[in-house]
């Protein structure tokens, strides 16, 4: 009979799919970072002198701070002066302006990543900027975005576009020391996306980016600013997937979200860097700053993420609730196998009045993997009427891995509630023996069992981004039926 | 001198000036080490909330003056030993005070001066190097195979300063042997107002199937700041059931470590803190489970009014291995004024598959519709919230081991909470 | 259909069917009774394949086939269906996709194709009325909360859908009041068919007021004790379990 822990373990022990290099030639400059570096990444973007600036001054802090070792992961010290800071297909000088324009071993690239962009975009009405290295290569549905007055382009098209913008809301939601990573990559960022909502607009589609490192030895600095200003609404998406490489890659991303007044910002990730082979060789390092400002009364900002990828995840999708009745929601799924690593969480600062906060976190570890919780929930004095709810599950397969929860709770203000639960726990051998006894295979019934576990977060996706998470955990589609 | 340590000549003085007994040699050793790691800071993890510089000002002034303290009140020492049927040891300002000590010349219990063997040294904890350094007397009991007792033993730790702040120590390591039980209390009072810092550390190991039920409750004064750490190692079908109340104390530091290394083992620690106007109160806990199958079960709970702090820290790590864990741990808190500050965090690190581990934490008010329900059978709101508030405590009190000790924690309880409520000092 | 001979299986240590032969043919239903402890959950357990029981000796042969050699979920898909006695709970998994994905199990073995979203879906309401249950049972969690009652009728449920050649029910009965009991009854009543076989393994002769057996056994410390027509059960309703024990002992 073969329900022991051994072939459970084999269950999750599949080959990463994506894993393959399209040979295209990139541009890049070579490794190391100084200040000329700075100069010769704004200079090649043709930025205006305040980004600059901004840059530089960033690099300057940046070279004081120490990198942070708190977090539970290991990995050994990473030599910056070996990372390339920028690099971009050689088409970049013409950019096209359809798809037709691109080049098709690019778009061969998507499909073999399973995501036929013009097909998906077509079908699911999603407008996508992909990100190829770190230039945007295609963008579409702009037309009709612009005509609801959605602003949604490349980070360097919006720092020259829009400058005022980009002037009065970058680095104010993550300044330019916040942390060590995040210093960086305000110093090297190579672009992102940008997405503004004017006052009243409902975006008229889900906004979908798909980034992928493609060259070795380049480091992925992304910057993503998203901005709903007075009651509006935007959902956007994040997906990642990255070619097999050997070499460990970093990758720094920083995002930030401002919602104002009775705004909406609805952010999803699946997150599937390369995690590195069995032994754990190689994988991407994901060292990334994502917060969101609740700046105005009664906005909102939910993050959803679903990790299955890099070998160190670093990760804090938060929320400041600055306005009266504003609302943050954190829900994660984290998987992690073999070697991976995981540190990942949320923090909530509950300012305003009748803040609520709602935190979902599942964690699965397989392997020789580790997983960890690690989440802030702080209450300030004038926060009355605070609310959080934290559930905080693990679910362990396997006897060398392991699952670890740092919930760190600071409450200053007597009409709080605050709540807080967590579980750990395997799946049971009679879970498993009742499913096969129905006639479902042991992996299927892995899967079933799984998935039903990330249930609540699945359900926090949207549609096309849950089957996407489901299959990524390599799970059937559960709910459609019934 | 850096911020966290001591001046070296003073430190030297005060540990060349205690007697050259048998622990001289660890004393030195542990002094060289404090002189190089000082004080722990709040950039260290562990004492992220709590800031020792205030007890560190005080231990400062201590050793500069370094005057012997008076003796403590014994009326009403004798009061308390009078109100408890129990063998006391007695240690007044570091020292162990014979006169009030009752003998505890029963059969199985040895009491002894502190031994210490080489594992003693290798301290993680600066505040253990600063214990040994300067330890007057320390001691060590054993209590013999199968013995056990109804009655409890009473370690009475009384600080009393006179004029000048004091610093003082106190180390007990007691030994169970295999199938011996006790019934083990450790009481704090201050007699006086005076400044005090007390620094104690107990180690208690249980061998094969031994039992020790241990209760600690602390009422001190409000100018007494204390740090204390309890380890506990618990061999194979091994238990504890503690539980640890603290009302008093303007600065109180916990460190319970729990270390499960056989099959079968127990550990139930419960707590009950208290603070208002100007109290800080800091309980760590941490359990390890370093083998399976074996259960640990810790429930603290607080209530806080005025400009105070209180936190709590329970860790549960259960190691590769600890197949058959069991461990679950709950934290409530009740906070009662806007001044008031509760830092939680429910920590577990989990390497074995085969285990049960569970957290829950709430920090918030009364129930609502426990008020109503009171209301509505007439009791009014003030009071209605008294009664919960005191349900609150109690259910913690009337858990903790020692049953004969309910009424009188139970009272001392409420009275904190009159004061608590109408924000009367102690 | 069913051929069991000499079997003995043990949990750990302890030893639990000590030679138990038994055969079941199509058309027939069984009914195996004994006190607590005697071994009827565990020769269910073994017939379904459960792990933590080790067969140390006899054979099982199914439709000729040998049993033993097949996985849990093979057996399922050769038309062996194991109602548990206490039905696990799995969060999060609802009630239709876990009975969708074992039909569809079945099919794909059987050389079908998967069923039809929509004809599933009649099918599932179709047997739920039956049974009287209500149909959000099927966005359910699979037995998350579930009472009791709600357990056994599920078991049921799964059971009607899927259609099994050999049906053992264990202690289906156990914690139903009477008009669940009845429910269940009618779901086993309406699964009586010459092609199938159903093996009620149950403590009290309740249920066989209501699911006529054409054979009673009865175990007694991990051996069939005693065989006979329906009219065993009534006497051992009088005569109790311990007339057993000293008839197999005299």
């Amino acid at each position: 009979m073969s329900t022991d822990p051994e072939n459970i373990e084999d269950l999750v022990n599949r080959r990463y799919e994506h894993g393959f290099v399209t040979d295209i030639d990139t541009e890049s400059l070579p490794p190391g970072l100084d200040e000329d570096v700075i100069r010769a990444i704004s200079m090649r973007k043709n930025e205006p002198e305040f980004m600059l600036e901004w840059r530089l001054q960033a690099y300057r802090q940046w070279l004081e701070m120490i990198e942070p070792e708190w977090a539970h992961v290991h990995y050994p010290p990473i030599d910056y002066n070996a990372i390339s800071y920028f690099s971009a297909p050689k088409s970049d000088k013409d950019r096209p302006k359809s798809l037709d324009e691109v080049d098709p071993k690019l778009l061969e690239t998507y499909d073999k990543l399973g995501i036929p962009l013009h097909e998906r975009a077509r079908l699911a009405g999603v407008a996508v900027d992909a990100v190829f290295d770190s230039v945007s290569v295609a963008t579409t549905f702009k037309e009709k975005l612009s005509e609801a007055g959605v602003i949604f382009c490349s980070f360097s098209e919006a720092v020259n576009k829009h400058p005022e913008l980009v002037k009065k809301y970058l680095g104010s939601v993550v300044p330019r020391r916040d942390n060590y990573f995040a210093s960086l990559n305000s110093a090297v960022f190579s672009d992102g996306s940008f997405v503004y909502v004017p006052k009243g607009v409902r975006c008229p589609m889900e906004l979908s980016t798909y980034f992928r490192i493609n060259a070795a030895n380049t480091g992925q600095f992304e910057r993503t600013l998203i901005v709903a200003d007075e009651g509006s609404y935007v959902s956007y998406l994040e997906g990642c997937t990255a070619p097999m490489r050997d070499e460990n890659q970093l990758h720094a991303a920083v995002v930030e979200l401002v919602a104002m007044k009775d705004a909406e910002i609805k952010y999803s990730t699946v997150q599937n860097w390369y995690p590195g082979d069995e032994n754990g060789v190689g994988g991407i390092y994901n060292f990334v700053t994502k917060r969101g400002d609740c700046r105005g009364a009664n906005s909102k900002i939910s993050w959803t993420q679903v990790e299955t990828g890099s070998a160190i995840t670093w990760k804090y999708p938060s929320c400041i609730l600055r306005g009266d009745n504003s609302t943050g929601e954190f829900y994660s799924v984290a998987v992690v196998n073999n070697y991976q690593q995981a540190d990942t969480g949320t923090k909530m600062i509950h300012i305003g009045r009748n803040t609520s906060s709602t935190i979902v976190s599942k964690g699965i570890s397989a392997g020789n993997a580790q997983n960890a919780y690690r989440g802030l929930v702080r209450v300030m004095p004038q926060a009355n009427g605070a609310r959080n709810h934290t559930q905080c599950d693990s679910l362990l397969i396997g006897k060398s891995c392991g699952a670890h929860t740092f919930p760190y709770m600071e409450i200053k203000n007597p009409s709080a509630k605050v709540e807080h639960e967590a579980t750990t726990s395997k799946i049971s051998a009679d879970q498993l023996f009742y499913c096969r006894q129905r006639g479902i295979s042991e992996e299927d019934a892995v899967n079933m069992i799984v998935n039903g576990f990330c249930k609540e977060v699945f359900n926090e996706l949207p549609m096309e981004f849950a089957v996407e998470a489901q299959a990524l955990l390599n799970v059937s589609l559960e709910g459609a039926v019934g | 001198m850096s911020r966290r340590s001591l001046p070296i000549d003073a430190l030297d003085r005060t540990v060349a000036a205690l007697s050259d007994d048998a622990l001289a040699e660890a004393r030195h050793a542990a002094l060289a080490q404090f002189k190089k790691r000082g004080f722990p800071t709040t950039r260290n993890e562990n004492w992220k909330y709590t800031d020792l510089s205030k007890v560190i000002e005080l231990s400062r002034r201590s050793l500069q003056t370094s005057t012997d303290a008076e003796r403590p009140d014994i009326d009403r020492i004798r009061e308390l030993q009078a109100s408890i049927d129990a063998g006391w040891l007695v240690i007044a300002n570091g020292k162990l005070n014979r006169d009030l000590s009752t003998t505890l010349d029963e059969d199985g219990i040895e009491v002894s001066p502190l031994r210490l063997d080489s594992k003693d040294l290798r301290l993680e904890d600066p505040l253990a190097d600063l214990n040994l350094a300067l330890l007057k007397q320390g001691l060590s009991l054993r209590i013999a195979a199968n013995r056990s007792t109804d009655r409890p033993i009473a370690l009475l730790i009384v600080d009393s300063a006179g004029t000048a702040p004091v610093l003082s120590q106190v180390r007990i390591d007691i030994e169970l042997q295999a199938n011996a039980e006790i019934r083990f209390i450790e009481y704090h009072v201050s007699a006086g107002d005076d400044e005090h810092y007390s620094n104690a550390h107990i180690n208690v190991i249980a061998r094969p199937n031994a039992r020790a039920d241990y209760l600690r409750f602390q009422d001190r004064a409000l100018h007494h700041s204390q740090t204390a750490r309890l380890n506990v190692q618990l061999e194979t079908d091994s238990e504890i059931s503690y539980c640890g109340i603290d009302l008093g104390g303007r600065l109180t530091r916990n460190d319970l470590k729990i270390d499960i290394l056989g099959q079968g083992a127990s550990a139930i620690f419960d707590g009950l803190y208290i603070a208002a106007e100007g109290q800080h109160v800091d309980n760590h806990t941490r359990v390890d489970h370093r083998v399976g199958p074996a259960v640990s079960a810790q429930e603290y709970r607080g209530i806080l009014n005025g400009h105070c702090r209180a936190i709590w820290n329970g860790k549960a790590i259960v190691h590769a291995g600890a197949d058959g864990t069991d461990a679950q741990q709950a934290n409530h808190n009740l906070l009662l004024s806007e001044h008031a500050e509760i830092d939680a965090k429910p920590e577990l690190e989990i390497y074995a598959d085969e285990v049960k581990c569970a957290h829950g934490t709430t920090v918030g008010q009364l129930d609502e519709q426990a008020l109503f329900y009171l209301r509505s059978r007439g009791l009014d709101r003030d009071r209605a919230k008294r009664v919960l508030t005191r349900a609150f405590a109690t259910s913690i009190v009337n858990k903790s081991p020692i049953p004969e000790l309910h009424d009188l924690i139970g009272n001392a309880v409420e009275q904190r909470l009159r004061e608590l409520a109408t924000g009367v000092p102690q | 259909m069913l051929e069991i001979k000499n079997l003995k299986a043990r949990i750990g240590d302890a030893d639990i069917l000590n030679g138990v032969s038994l055969s079941v043919n199509a058309g027939e239903v069984h009914a195996i009774m004994g006190p607590n402890g005697s071994g009827k959950s565990t020769l269910a357990q073994v017939i379904a394949g459960h792990a933590d029981y080790e067969v140390t000796e006899g054979t099982v042969s199914y439709n000729g086939h040998d049993l033993l050699a097949l996985e849990p979920e093979e057996r399922a898909r050769e038309g062996i269906f194991l109602g548990f006695q206490y039905p696990v709970e799995i969060p999060g998994v609802n009630n239709a996709y876990l009975l969708k994905a074992a039909v569809n199990a079945k099919r794909e073995h059987q050389g079908l194709e998967e069923i039809d979203a929509f004809e599933f879906l009649k099918l599932a309401r179709e047997k739920m009325a039956v049974l009287g249950m209500d149909p959000k049972f099927l966005n359910r969690g699979v037995n998350e909360g579930f009472s009791g009652g709600e357990k056994k009728r599920n078991e049921i449920l799964q059971m009607a859908m899927l259609e099994p050649s050999l049906a053992i029910l264990d202690e289906t009965d156990s914690g139903l009041d009477i008009d669940a009991l009845k429910a269940v009854a009618g779901g086993v009543n309406a699964l009586r068919d010459p092609e199938r076989a159903i093996v009620l393994v149950t403590h009290y002769q309740r249920l066989l007021d209501y699911v006529e057996p054409d054979f009673v056994h009865v175990l007694s410390e991990g051996r069939i004790a005693r065989s006979g027509d329906k009219s065993l059960a009534l006497e051992l309703e009088e005569k109790g379990y311990e007339w057993v024990r000293e008839a197999a002992n005299a």
